[in-house]
């Protein structure tokens, strides 16, 4: 039952009203709105419209690293040259992400602390090694963390951001020359179904070789994970086909997927290492 | 009784105010609130269009939308499209190609189709489709409804739409 | 890209001639090209609809107006040991609260099998125990939640196959066995068939649960006079069949029901029948003496909205190794749900399908719907033909390889001529199967991409190609399975020609409306925008059988015809006395009366109307028609010519397959129909193309999954229809026959489009990959399951 509604505009509004009161933050609305109606969320004795606050929106580049903050739409982030040149991985997810009308209101914030093991943006940040800054009202002012994307979550829809901590913004390094990102969704149409499987691949390609790989699947597990056996599989070796095959089962296994209505677990571990070549077999192409 | 939330946005061109419960949907607000029934119920949960209106020129599904969140902020549905020179081109479109069948999807299409033409004229057929992802239509296959956007574009660019 | 081929030959330059129906010889139309006939014409709600004024059933609000909402059980099979609503009663704001004890147990539905509200015992997921009546929906929702129910829950049964067996559950008590409605057919002899056959092949097939998806939510609104006359606002599209069945289960006369039908936001097939939550509407109307509204939301509607009748088909096709079909031998099981409702019946038409796709001497069917705790069917555009065209159209693309014969020259060899009589006795007037195939075949060049393709099927490389055939005939001058077939019209002229065409046929979007006016607008020459058609009231309109079986333009086109024929030689004559020229030297034409020959005006048509009517011996112009088409019904042995007149269509599909994710992607569809004549070039097209994406969904994508009796996947993110990208390129080709029996020679079209894409889909995907489904859809995880298969075998 909500007693009690807040629109600040700083950070520091925000944080006090949910250091003060069980609140609910109101971003996009896209997961709240589902989530609330469905009854599988309860809102707290606050909601907190987080729209009006300056600071956490927009895109910057500096210290050659780039910051995301939490506001900012998925069109906005498929929408910006700076992203698109420097990270196009994250436009070419955003384009396969729910349909233009979510993708206009939905936040790049907003997928994180929903966590849902399919949350599509998730997969590039953590290719990205990036990190989610959280605000919170302590001892009189607002303190701030860095935690990095790949512990974030605890479980399906659980994050590690206490309740009275604000996600502000998204913050990852710019990526070096050299480095190159894939990412592949299932289903017949690009967008519009929460994933059937999701993944990424990423790292700097030297003469056939990835290194600092990183490998991300999405709706294969309790939560979105990187695919930590596959990259050390590998990390510095040329790909070759036999390689690449090795790769695609290890992924395979590597992940715990389920049974649900949209799929059987057998179907996932198929497309795992289907796509796991498919985006391998781009990394390579990429080199030409 | 909940706690009503006042908000002051403006509603197809006109300054408004209103109170609203803060969990209400911006759907239900202007279905219930302003009776502009023209912006349809059709699931609920952002999977199929119909609710689509422009807030900031941009499409959203006003379903997932809470209507606290038009508060500062432009909002506009099919009724506010047409203006007193008459209708929208897109609307004409649709009329005109036969892109309008039961009509259910049709105010949620055009809303989804003006947000298109006007962040991008030069919007190709294929982009149009993927566009229209969002939006459902049980009656009509798509095709006609393509056409009128893709009508409408070429109209706007001077050119064929490919 | 649209064409047409028109069957017959054209009378002079520019002129055809289509004869007025057989029981008047006397006035025949003609079609100039300057003819609104054949050209595209825009809606007449289209505008309104357009800047969202329209205000569909689902936006209605009356004075003093309830929101009723209905308790569905969660049980399955189970005894109610017990309902409590003593504190949903007590709750503010509700104004009452119904359950099956205080209702008399009044019975509807085609077996009289089902009630409003449930008592002694649920049967499925839909069984509706309690209703509701409060002032708002969020009052009526946490009234629900307060009602308490007392389950003993009973073994289920699920499976038609389980459900005959000795010991099954029972899901009536009346019906032994679980035994529900039974079909039978036979013709010629089959053993003797089969003994002459060089081939036979045995199939099964299981057709899937899907649903019709209508973009508006089912909704009704129930208000009583103060005479307790009720007036009820529904979504029917058979508002006078409606009143009939709804009576019994209200206790009330039909005659004391008025049904109003605001727009809707799509049918499809699914308002052909009464379903508990209207009844459930006009009870709470009456114990409350307010208005109600009652309207399901998306999941309600997945839920319990009827789905398309699934079957179990067991088809046995024999054939000698020339290509001559001699047998067909279908035994199919229906999954009759819970409670018989038109689903039900879909073998009246599943058997014309396999007595007359293609020329088939002897035929023998069985089809039998069994009783189970799975929710019910009703009927879903292309009604039984959908699920029996799935089967021939592939049985035939199987036996083509049998004998091998190409495709195409194996379906032409059994194609019927015009003239010829069905098993069923249906007289195929003009059979135009064989060109329909032809004409598909050659506009999408199918034997030399089929031969290509299946060539490659062997070679490496992930993605195939794949073409494919698949025809079917169907019911296009009405279906006469009631004891009426017919559509009443009353036309009207005012003083200042304007016309208003009162009509009994339904608008649900299928765009009559503006057939109708085309109709009008032709005969009596004026402009299509002065002629206003109602349709939405059962009090003012005259009888219609209904939106079904593709008739309406047909048979509500006939009526409206032959109206506005009569209005026009009423006025003629007038204009002949005022002119002094003979009648048949005489036309309508934009507006005003004109010498036939030349064009020249003779008078303003308002003029003289208004003449007719200011004078001494007053006239207005006003005239009523009602139109039965000559058809027959069925006898008891399932004999009969059903309908005025058949229509065949063949679509060609090709698709790509990835052939490791499993995704078929439809590149191309190649449409040959059989329309007659095309009335409304943009309406009609519209309904090709919107039929075709409903048979994209039954092919690829489209299933209510049921588990343990409950779905699975009630919400559109896990149901999932065609949307704008996943449409293919459409190639459109209309063959005008000409039907002699037809309004201006058309035909009836719109469920064709629905019954013939996804054998298409599946017969392509078989020439591209070698595999074959006899259970739609084909999702990714299906086919690349079967690829798995076959490359591990």
């Amino acid at each position: 039952m909500i007693e009690q509604y807040a629109a600040p505009i700083s950070i520091e509004e925000a944080t006090r009203v949910m250091q003060e009161s069980n609140a609910t933050v109101l971003a996009g609305g896209t997961d709240l709105m589902l989530q609330t109606e469905s009854g599988k969320q309860q809102f707290g004795s606050t909601l907190v419209n987080i729209r009006h606050i300056n600071e956490i929106s927009g895109i910057s580049i500096g210290n050659n690293r780039i910051r995301i903050g939490a506001l900012t739409t998925i069109s906005e982030i498929l929408g910006s040259d700076k992203l698109m040149e420097l990270v196009p991985v994250l436009a070419q997810t955003a384009d396969h992400f729910a349909s233009s009308q979510i993708r206009n209101n939905a936040t790049v914030g907003g997928n994180l602390c929903n966590a849902s093991p399919a949350g599509d943006m998730i997969i590039p940040l953590l290719l990205l090694d990036a990190e989610a800054e959280l605000a919170s009202w302590s001892k009189g002012g607002v303190v701030t963390r860095l935690v990095p994307v790949a512990e974030f979550f605890s479980g399906p829809g659980k994050t590690h951001k206490r309740d009275d901590e604000l996600l502000v913004a998204i913050e990852f390094p710019v990526p070096s020359f050299g480095f190159i990102a894939y990412f592949r969704k299932s289903g017949p149409r690009p967008a519009l179904e929460i994933s059937t499987i999701s993944i990424g691949v990423a790292g700097a390609l030297e003469k056939e070789a990835l290194h600092a790989t990183r490998m991300a699947i999405g709706a294969a597990a309790p939560i979105p994970l990187r695919a930590r056996r596959v990259e050390a599989l590998l990390e510095g070796k040329p790909l070759h086909s036999a390689l690449i095959s090795e790769a695609a089962d290890l992924a395979a296994d590597e992940t715990l997927p389920i049974d649900d209505v949209r799929a059987t677990a057998w179907y996932r571990k198929h497309l795992i290492r289907v796509f796991t070549i498919r985006l391998l077999n781009d990394v390579i192409a990429s080199s030409d | 009784m909940s706690l009503q939330v006042p908000i002051e946005f403006t509603l197809n061109g006109r300054s408004t105010r209103v109170t609203v419960p803060p969990d209400m949907s911006a759907l239900a607000m202007l279905r219930d609130k302003f009776d502009l029934t023209g912006t349809k119920l059709a699931c609920g949960e952002g999977e199929c269009g119909a609710c689509t209106i422009l807030v900031d020129d941009v499409s959203v599904n006003s379903c997932l939308m809470f209507a606290v969140d038009c508060d500062g902020r432009q909002v506009q549905t099919i009724e506010g499209l047409r203006t007193d020179q008459g209708l929208d081109p897109i609307q004409h479109a649709f009329v005109d190609h036969g892109a309008i069948q039961c009509g259910f999807c049709t105010p949620g299409m055009i809303m989804q189709a003006k947000y298109l033409v006007q962040k991008n004229p030069a919007v190709s057929r294929q982009e149009i489709k993927r566009n229209l992802e969002g939006n459902l239509c049980r009656c009509t296959g798509y095709r006609k409804i393509v056409d009128a956007i893709a009508d409408v574009a070429s109209s706007l660019n001077n050119v064929d739409t490919p | 890209m649209t064409t047409v081929i028109a069957k017959k030959t054209v009378l002079g330059q520019d002129v055809a001639k289509a004869d007025m129906p057989t029981t008047d010889s006397t006035m025949i139309t003609i079609i100039r090209q300057s003819s609104i006939i054949g050209k595209g014409v825009p809606k007449p709600d289209a505008p309104d609809k357009a800047i969202g004024r329209t205000r569909y059933i689902n936006d209605l609000q009356l004075p003093l107006m309830l929101v009723g909402k209905i308790l569905h059980t969660d049980r399955v099979h189970a005894r109610i040991k017990n309902i409590d609503v003593t504190a949903a009663k007590s709750l503010p704001g509700v104004h009452t609260v119904l359950t099956g004890e205080d209702i008399p147990e009044l019975r509807f539905g085609c077996r009289r099998d089902n009630v409003p509200l449930k008592r002694g015992k649920v049967r499925c997921t839909r069984d509706e125990i309690a209703a509701v009546a409060a002032d708002t929906e969020e009052i009526a929702t946490h009234a629900l939640r307060l009602i308490k129910v007392e389950y003993e829950d009973l073994p289920t049964v699920f499976s038609p196959g389980e459900a005959l067996q000795d010991n099954a559950p029972l899901i009536h008590d009346e019906c032994p066995g679980n035994r529900g409605l039974l079909y039978e057919f036979s013709a010629g002899d089959i053993a003797q068939a089969e003994t002459d056959s060089d081939v036979v092949l045995e199939t099964s097939f299981d057709l899937p649960y899907v649903t019709h998806c209508c973009m508006g939510t089912s909704c009704v609104i129930a208000d009583f006079d103060a005479n307790g006359k009720l007036t009820i606002y529904s979504q029917t599209q058979a508002p006078y069949n409606y009143k009939m069945d709804l009576a019994p289960a209200l206790g009330m006369h039909a005659g004391d029901i008025r049904v109003i039908q605001p727009p809707v936001g799509g049918a499809f097939g699914s308002k052909l029948d009464v379903y508990p939550f209207e009844p459930i509407c006009v009870l709470l109307a009456k114990a409350t003496g307010r208005p109600v509204k009652l309207m399901f939301s998306r999941e309600e509607e997945f839920i319990n909205s009827p789905t398309r009748q699934p079957v179990e088909v067991h088809l046995r096709t024999g054939v000698k190794k020339d290509g001559t079909l001699l047998f067909r031998d279908a035994d199919c099981l229906l999954n009759n749900g819970a409670y018989t409702s038109w689903g039900s019946t879909v073998p009246v038409v599943m058997m014309r399908t396999f007595s007359s796709h293609f020329r088939v001497p002897n035929v023998r069917f069985n089809g039998l719907a069994v009783y189970t705790n799975h929710p019910y069917a009703g009927a879903f555009r292309g009604y039984g033909n959908v699920q029996a065209t799935y089967c021939t159209a592939t049985q035939m693309d199987m036996l083509a390889e049998m004998v091998h014969m190409d495709p195409i020259a194996f379906r032409l060899k059994n194609a019927q001529v015009p003239g010829e009589i069905t098993p069923q006795k249906a007289l195929l007037r003009d059979c135009t199967l064989a060109d329909c195939i032809q004409l598909a075949a050659s506009k999408s060049d199918f034997l030399n991409k089929h031969a290509t393709y299946a060539n490659q099927r062997a070679k490496p490389g992930g993605i195939k190609h794949g073409i494919g055939i698949a025809s079917s005939i169907h019911v296009s001058g009405g279906a006469k399975i009631h004891k009426s077939d017919g559509c009443g019209s009353i036309l009207k002229l005012d003083d200042y020609a304007r016309a208003t065409l009162i009509t009994g046929a339904s608008e649900i979007g299928q765009g009559i409306d503006a057939v109708l006016c085309q109709i009008v607008s032709e005969e009596l020459g004026i402009p299509t925008s002065d002629i206003t058609i109602v349709n939405n009231d059962s009090a003012i309109g005259p009888w219609d059988v209904g939106v079904h079986a593709s008739r309406t333009t047909f048979v509500a086109g006939n009526s409206a015809l032959r109206a506005a024929r009569a209005a026009k030689k009423q006025i003629l004559k007038a204009a002949a006395k005022v002119s002094n020229l003979p009648v048949d030297e005489l036309d309508l034409r934009r507006g005003q009366v004109v010498q036939a020959n030349s064009g020249v005006p003779v008078t303003r048509l308002d003029k003289l109307l208004r003449d007719m009517h200011f004078q001494r011996h007053s006239e207005l112009v006003m005239v009523t028609d009602y139109y039965e088409p000559p058809s027959e019904p069925e006898d008891k042995n399932h004999m009969g010519d059903l309908s005025a007149s058949w229509a065949y269509a063949a679509y060609v599909a090709e698709v790509s397959v990835d052939t490791e994710t499993g995704e078929i992607e439809v590149n191309k569809i190649t449409v040959a129909q059989d329309v007659g004549r095309v009335m409304n070039r943009i309406g009609l097209e519209g309904q090709i193309e919107g039929g075709i994406a409903i048979g994209l969904g039954y092919a690829l994508s489209e299933q209510l999954q049921l588990e343990e009796g409950k779905v699975q996947n009630p919400c559109f993110r896990d149901y999932k229809v065609m949307t704008a990208p996943d449409m293919p390129e459409l190639d459109l080709h209309f063959v005008e026959s000409n039907c002699p029996e037809g309004p201006l020679g058309a035909k009836g079209v719109a469920e064709l489009p629905a019954i013939v894409t996804a054998p298409a889909v599946a017969n392509a995907v078989y020439n591209a990959i070698g595999i074959r489904f006899f259970d739609p859809p084909m999702s990714p995880e299906k086919v690349a399951r079967a690829l798995y298969q076959q490359q591990n075998q």
